[in-house]
């Protein structure tokens, strides 16, 4: 791409010909407010605050629209900007409700942050407001039409992003409201990104809903686990330790800005049914206890370990190292979720393959296909000496081929953070409570081949133990145990 | 109607008779047999498949002709920016979309003479080498939309417009289309996105409709009258054309007048005789008793002009951009001694807040603003301070918007508060000032009567052709 030159506040940067001024401004950390830009969507040109001044242009000119040129000279300060800044601001506010003391986005609302960078220290307008609807958009979508300030990111988003073209604005002037188109509803998969990119409180998530004021979460990056995508996210938890939202963070090589429902509501197993301690043949143990329990089991002859798509590449690395050196006779096999097909939006895919890390099991265990390992170790008939089971999938419902190699394994050893399926299921000989992805550290590689570390968001909320920290001890115990021979 | 006779720029006298008007009184002056019998088509029949396309572009600039929707660009030099080589087809799109307060011009032409209209969308659709022409019609005009679907069929039943047009390997489909009541979509780009099927909002530009205007496609966007000179142009030449008007604003132009007049109407003159002549001798002079407080040029949008000013104004581009006002798109109101401008400037903010699209934040807000604000001041409610309020809304809304909508609003605004603001600041001291003028307004006509008062009357109310009743 060809690359112009300009100045912006006296800086001179160098940027590719085809970006717009405000593009030119953000990517070398100088300010512009905006509502209605939004870098994954087309311009719209229709809020009028990310005003600046351009030499030689008789007014400011809003830089979402205006296309760099050589020799540019931009000034996102001064007395004009600041004017044209200050009037917009008044304007988008006369006729809001300004109830920021029940209005969700408070905290997070550009109207705020603009207001207090912008805007005047008194309103002008005695008049009555315009007041406009309410509505329940969707499943996880509420609209506040009053504080809508009509950018049209959310009109513009289910345009191009999500395809359904669901949402349009009625009405026309000060009564422009968001709507509905007749007999649509806003329920797709990708319903909840309008809740992010509206820049106000109008269009509100239904499940986070007067949940918590924003300003009492602490928020912390992660990687979604949900599918094969890994897309970049930011987990919001509450003082208690609770997860209370997650949103996208945006990654242009990944995600860009969006995110699945899915995978910002797929958090409830966190807090519900956890295996909490250790247990060795149904009755609480100690770690210790549970440990050499396991020991005794994972060195029978004819021992395969089963590990999931859903374990991090350093699980399923230190457990491959483990059993190398514990039992080297040992198999290993993967398995995972079914794998269904993808589903494509104009501007964006979830993944059908809802594991994160098939493509690190791929590098790590040398395992391609998860699935068809399951239906390999399925069809043999010979017992299982020991089976070291290490799954963590979330709401994990146990499948007729896995019950076969369970019916035939004498002994299991289950790695899991829930007190799911699989331990109802009857054999577990031990059971060792590892961690969800959100308490643990840890790498998965999504399925473009991309590998995404992450840290872990909150206090583990059980005993649980990360598995290399599990294998860790495995070890130590082993050299203690051997010394007692 | 007198003949006018006036200095051309080179200095000899002119008579005129009107061209585009010409006919309309005339019985079945709509139809293809009567265009014909006058001579009608003959000239697309000449020039279509044998003149140089580039030529006629070339002409229609040297005529100097300009647009005559409002913005007054000359029409040739905006041909001649139709982007070539694109691989895409080129559109013309004729705006129809005719709905400024006290402009009722094209109306006449697409109601009373379709196939003049019809004759320059194939003369300048052969000039732009466009195959297919969108013809907007302001939703209303029930009967305008009648005639010219009639006359399309009949031009389309002759072999005028469809395939091999005259008999020559031109094609043109002509496409007529109606709006659905939206003020804003008689602007440009606004019509654009309202003939693509989507909702009336302008666009941003650049691109400029001659790059990417109708569905990503170079178009051309001429209004009704323009179209409408083009074929007088072509058959009679620009010199012809030239011979009226003034260096810079040559030719003629219909002009809408309406208000305080004996005669109000639709007039064509020259350009560049003065506004004193056209109230005087078209309109007949002011109605009996009144005199003159001030004149609406250019539509409702345009800022007044004072007596003083109209006795200095000639009606050219140039000489009301002097004044500070604008030629627009022709439509002169007329405002008497006794019209109470509040009433008049409530009505205008209330046309503009009913009427804006919503998409820009200073125009979605701020006509609505000021329409309250001048409602405060229309009943007598107004406060110390909302005067400069009126100015300092109406400064914060210009120039920051994608389309005009929102000057449109603040200009008459700014000029009201300019030219008359004592009568602002009365309605701050003097709160029962409102009543004393109530009663002398219904005085003039009665509150029964008001109702059935249409464009013309002398009742403030018909400032703005009865918007008050949307």
């Amino acid at each position: 791409m060809k690359q112009v030159n300009l100045k912006i506040d006296g800086k001179d940067v160098t940027v590719p010909a085809d970006w717009t001024v405000i593009k030119a401004c953000h990517q070398n950390d100088v300010d512009v407010p905006h509502y209605c830009y939004h870098p994954d969507l087309s311009i719209a040109g229709n809020c009028r605050i990310c005003m600046v001044g351009v030499k030689g242009m008789p007014r400011p000119v809003v830089a979402c629209a205006q296309p760099v040129a050589e020799g540019m000279e931009v000034s996102t300060t001064g007395k004009d900007v600041e004017e044209a800044r200050k009037g917009v601001m008044e304007f988008l506010l006369i006729n809001h409700p300004l109830d920021c003391p029940e209005c969700d986005q408070s905290g997070e609302c550009k109207l705020q942050d603009y207001s207090y960078d912008h805007g005047r220290d008194h309103g002008r307008f005695h008049e009555e407001k315009v007041r406009k609807s309410k509505a329940t958009m969707g499943p996880h979508v509420k609209y506040w039409g009053s504080r809508c300030i009509v950018c049209t990111r959310c009109v513009r988003f289910t345009e191009e992003v999500s395809g359904g073209g669901e949402l349009g604005v009625i009405y026309r002037g000060d009564r422009s409201e968001i709507a509905l188109f007749p007999g649509k509803n806003l329920d797709n998969p990708l319903s909840m990104n309008n809740v992010d990119i509206c820049p106000v409180g109008a269009l509100v998530s239904s499940d986070f809903l007067f949940q918590s004021r924003v300003w009492h979460l602490h928020s912390n990056p992660s990687v979604c686990a949900d599918c094969s995508v890994g897309c970049n996210s930011r987990v919001d938890l509450d003082a208690k330790n609770q997860i209370k939202r997650i949103v996208p963070r945006q990654n242009d090589a990944v995600n860009k800005s969006w995110m699945c429902d899915h995978g910002r509501l797929s958090f409830d197993y966190v807090h519900e049914n956890r295996l909490q301690k250790p247990k060795v043949h149904g009755k609480d143990a100690t770690w210790k206890e549970a440990r050499r329990a396991a020991l005794d089991l994972l060195s029978a002859p004819g021992s395969v370990a089963l590990i999931s798509a859903w374990n991090t590449n350093e699980a399923m690395q230190s457990i491959k190292n483990f059993l190398s050196s514990e039992n080297p006779s040992t198999r290993i096999f993967g398995y995972g979720n079914t794998v269904e097909a993808d589903l494509v939006f104009p501007g964006f895919t979830i993944s059908g393959d809802k594991n994160p890390n098939c493509a690190g099991m791929k590098q790590v265990l040398g395992i391609g296909d998860a699935n068809a390992s399951l239906k390999a170790l399925a069809a043999e008939k010979d017992s299982i000496g020991c089976l070291l089971l290490v799954n963590n999938i979330p709401n994990f419902q146990i499948t007729a081929e896995l019950k076969s190699i369970l019916d035939r394994s004498q002994n299991v050893v289950l790695l899991d953070f829930a007190t799911g399926d699989l331990l109802r299921y009857g054999n577990v000989a031990v059971a060792l409570p590892t961690l969800t992805t959100f308490e643990k550290s840890g790498s998965f590689v999504n399925r473009t081949g991309l590998t995404q570390t992450f840290d872990a968001v909150m206090e583990p909320v059980t005993y649980g133990m990360p598995e290399t920290e599990i294998v860790a001890a495995l070890r130590g115990d082993r050299v203690a145990v051997g010394n007692q021979r | 109607m007198s003949e006018s006779p006036l200095n051309s720029p080179n200095g000899a006298m002119v008579p005129f008779t009107p061209v585009i008007l010409k006919h309309i009184h005339e019985a079945g002056s709509h139809t293809l047999d009567h265009y014909v019998a006058r001579g009608g088509y003959e000239t697309a029949r000449t020039n279509v498949g044998k003149t140089e396309p580039g030529s006629l572009v070339k002409l229609v600039e040297e005529s100097g002709l300009r647009g005559r929707g409002g913005a007054g660009f000359p029409t040739g030099k905006k041909w001649s920016f139709l982007a070539k080589g694109t691989g895409k087809p080129a559109y013309l799109t004729v705006n129809g979309d005719e709905s400024e307060p006290g402009t009722f011009k094209d109306r006449h032409i697409v109601e009373k003479d379709p196939h003049q209209l019809l004759e320059g969308v194939i003369l300048t659709c052969w000039a732009i080498q466009s195959h297919h022409a969108f013809i907007y019609l302001r939703g209303e005009f029930i009967l305008g939309y009648e005639r010219l679907e009639a006359a399309v069929r009949e031009a389309k039943a002759r072999g005028f417009i469809g395939k091999k047009i005259f008999d020559t390997d031109f094609d043109l489909k002509v496409v007529v289309m109606r709006g659905a009541g939206a003020y804003i979509c008689g602007e440009e780009t606004g019509m654009l996105s309202s003939i693509e099927g989507g909702r009336g909002y302008p666009k941003i530009k650049p691109p400029f409709p001659a790059v990417s205007g109708v569905f990503q496609c170079p178009t051309i966007v001429n209004n009704v009258e323009t179209i409408a000179c083009v074929s007088h142009i072509v058959k009679n030449g620009a010199a012809w054309h030239k011979q009226w008007g003034t260096e810079k604003s040559p030719g003629f132009k219909i002009f809408c007048l309406s208000g305080a007049v004996k005669k109000p109407g639709v007039y064509e003159v020259p350009l560049g005789i003065t506004m004193k002549e056209f109230i005087e001798v078209y309109g007949g002079g002011m109605i009996e008793g009144r005199t003159l407080k001030a004149v609406i040029p250019g539509g409702l949008s345009a800022p007044l002009l004072t007596p003083e000013m109209v006795e200095k104004c000639t009606l050219d581009y140039e000489s009301l951009a002097g004044l500070g006002s604008m030629l627009g798109s022709g439509g002169i109101t007329v405002l008497h001694d006794q019209v109470d401008l509040m009433s008049a400037i409530y009505n205008t903010m209330r046309f503009y807040h009913h009427e804006s699209c919503g998409q820009c934040t200073p125009c979605r807000e701020g006509t609505g603003w000021l329409e309250k604000l001048a409602h405060k001041f229309h009943e007598g409610h107004a406060h110390e301070g909302d005067v400069d309020l009126l100015g300092d809304v109406a400064r914060n809304m210009r120039g920051r918007t994608i389309c005009v909508l929102a000057d449109a609003a603040a200009m008459p605004m700014q000029s009201y508060l300019q030219l008359f603001r004592g009568e602002f600041e009365k309605r701050v001291h003097e709160p029962a000032y409102t009543e004393r003028k109530r009663t002398a307004r219904d005085e003039i006509t009665p509150a029964a009567k008001r109702d059935t008062v249409t464009q013309g009357g002398p009742d403030v109310l018909s400032v703005g052709m009865g918007m008050d009743r949307i």
